[in-house]
């Protein structure tokens, strides 16, 4: 029942004019270069991924993507996860061509519905930074602290801050 | 048990960041899905009582079959028969059922088991699924990383039967069971701060190993420093010597060094 609403949601939801730039992502649970270089290596073998660049000091991945690809935010979390580790930060950069974002509606961009958590009319325009609040996104701390429910894997319905 | 105390104390009050590739035991990490890593296990021990040094080469494949499953393969060769021979050779597997993941530090749990045959004769009342008797082994292992420092601990339960080849198991069926006790910690040395996946890492480390057989009560306990490198974050290289504290049960050469090359290729399947 619950995925029936979560498609609902996305089928009703605005495609926005709006593209995902860069992802920036935290990984957490390591402290060697071998395990950095092993998450490195897997999010470089996402298709639709052009570019990794690691800051292996702070443990932060900079991933920017081929053009007119869709970047699946799930896809890149698992990576991760698979290479044996966790996100605990996950800050997409997005550019809006003038987008009108009503409250308490999802809005989809690069095929990803995201679900502002604002709560209020949104007029977005130019580069913004937005953060995944769902579980697997930021620390299970913070997530306990977010409260913002369980993102759906198939229907990839995201809730975002910016 | 006073010196591991110490040498606790001492690294956990140098803690600041972490590695925990230990040599002698394998931490409750997993290994990158879809990974492959090619070991090459080399131990030179010297024979009590004897001028012969016994060489064991154990050449190995490990596989990450999922983010919480791994499955290795080995096969075992030494000299200890006159001739340098195969002997045999073990699968492992190890599945992580525990990950609490936070920046720079983590605790994790997994179970392991090993499955091992060798057809050498038995010549002492250790227990070693890893080159020495046929078998089985399966127990736990909990790891903690903080920063620079990690540490990480194991109970295992080992279960040997008669080697192929003819080869009893010489003392008695009631004296074929043990528990192994392991306790590792270690820490990243080098580099002081990353910015390079080519730069070295350096690893200090030191671990302990025990046994305990259930059947007779007696054990025995090494200790086990190591010093390791990492190069290009792909090649891996432990050097370490394997010296026994303290024992009851017989052994034939428990000190000696070891030589431990890896190599990983991340994506291969």
């Amino acid at each position: 029942m619950r995925n029936i609403f979560l498609l609902l949601a996305i089928s009703i939801s605005m495609v926005a004019k709006a593209q995902v730039t860069k992802v920036s992502l935290q990984a957490s649970g390591l402290t060697c270069s071998m395990c950095s270089n092993a998450i490195n290596k897997a999010l470089k073998s996402l298709d639709f991924v052009d570019k990794v660049e690691a800051d292996i000091k702070n443990y932060t991945f900079e991933i920017l993507f081929k053009e007119a690809s869709n970047v699946d935010f799930n896809k890149i979390r698992r990576k991760v996860e698979d290479a044996g580790f966790s996100v605990s930060g996950f800050v997409a950069t997005i550019y809006f061509d003038n987008v009108h974002i009503r409250a308490n509606q999802p809005v989809t961009i690069d095929n990803n519905a995201l679900l502002f958590t604002e709560s209020k009319d949104l007029s977005l325009n130019g580069v913004k930074q937005v953060k995944l609040l769902d579980k697997g996104f930021v620390s299970s701390k913070e997530y306990k602290k977010n409260a913002v429910g369980d993102v759906s894997n198939n229907a990839g319905l995201y809730h975002v801050r910016l | 048990m006073k010196p591991l105390f110490v040498i606790m104390s001492f690294l956990l009050s140098l803690s600041t960041r972490s590695q925990e590739l230990f040599s002698q035991t394998e931490p409750a990490s997993n290994r990158a899905v879809g990974s492959i890593g090619f070991r090459l296990d080399n131990s030179i021990m010297d024979e009590a009582n004897t001028t012969k040094i016994n060489y064991h080469l154990i050449p190995e494949i490990m596989l990450g079959i999922s983010k919480k499953l791994m499955v290795s393969g080995g096969i075992f060769f030494s000299n200890r028969s006159e001739v340098f021979r195969a002997e045999g050779g073990s699968i492992y597997t190890k599945y992580r059922f525990l990950s609490n993941d936070a920046v720079q530090k983590h605790f994790r749990m997994a179970g392991f088991g090993r499955i091992s045959y060798n057809n050498s004769d038995i010549h002492q009342e250790e227990i070693s699924m890893y080159g020495h008797n046929t078998g089985v082994e399966f127990g736990i292992v909990a790891t903690q990383l903080l920063r620079k420092v990690a540490i990480s601990s194991s109970v295992a339960f080992l279960n040997a039967t008669d080697n192929g080849g003819n080869n009893k198991f010489v003392y008695g069926q009631k004296r074929s069971q043990a528990i192994n006790y392991t306790f590792s910690a270690g820490k990243l040395m080098l580099p002081k701060a990353y910015k390079d996946y080519r730069q070295t890492n350096l690893n200090l480390m030191v671990e302990f190993i025990s046994q305990v057989n259930t059947g007779s009560g007696k054990y025995y306990m090494d200790i086990a420093p190591s010093a390791q490198m990492i190069f290009d974050s792909q090649v891996r290289v432990d050097v370490g010597y394997r010296k026994e504290l303290s024992r009851t049960l017989s052994r034939t050469a428990p000190n000696g060094f070891f030589v431990r090359l890896e190599y990983n290729f991340f994506n291969a399947f």
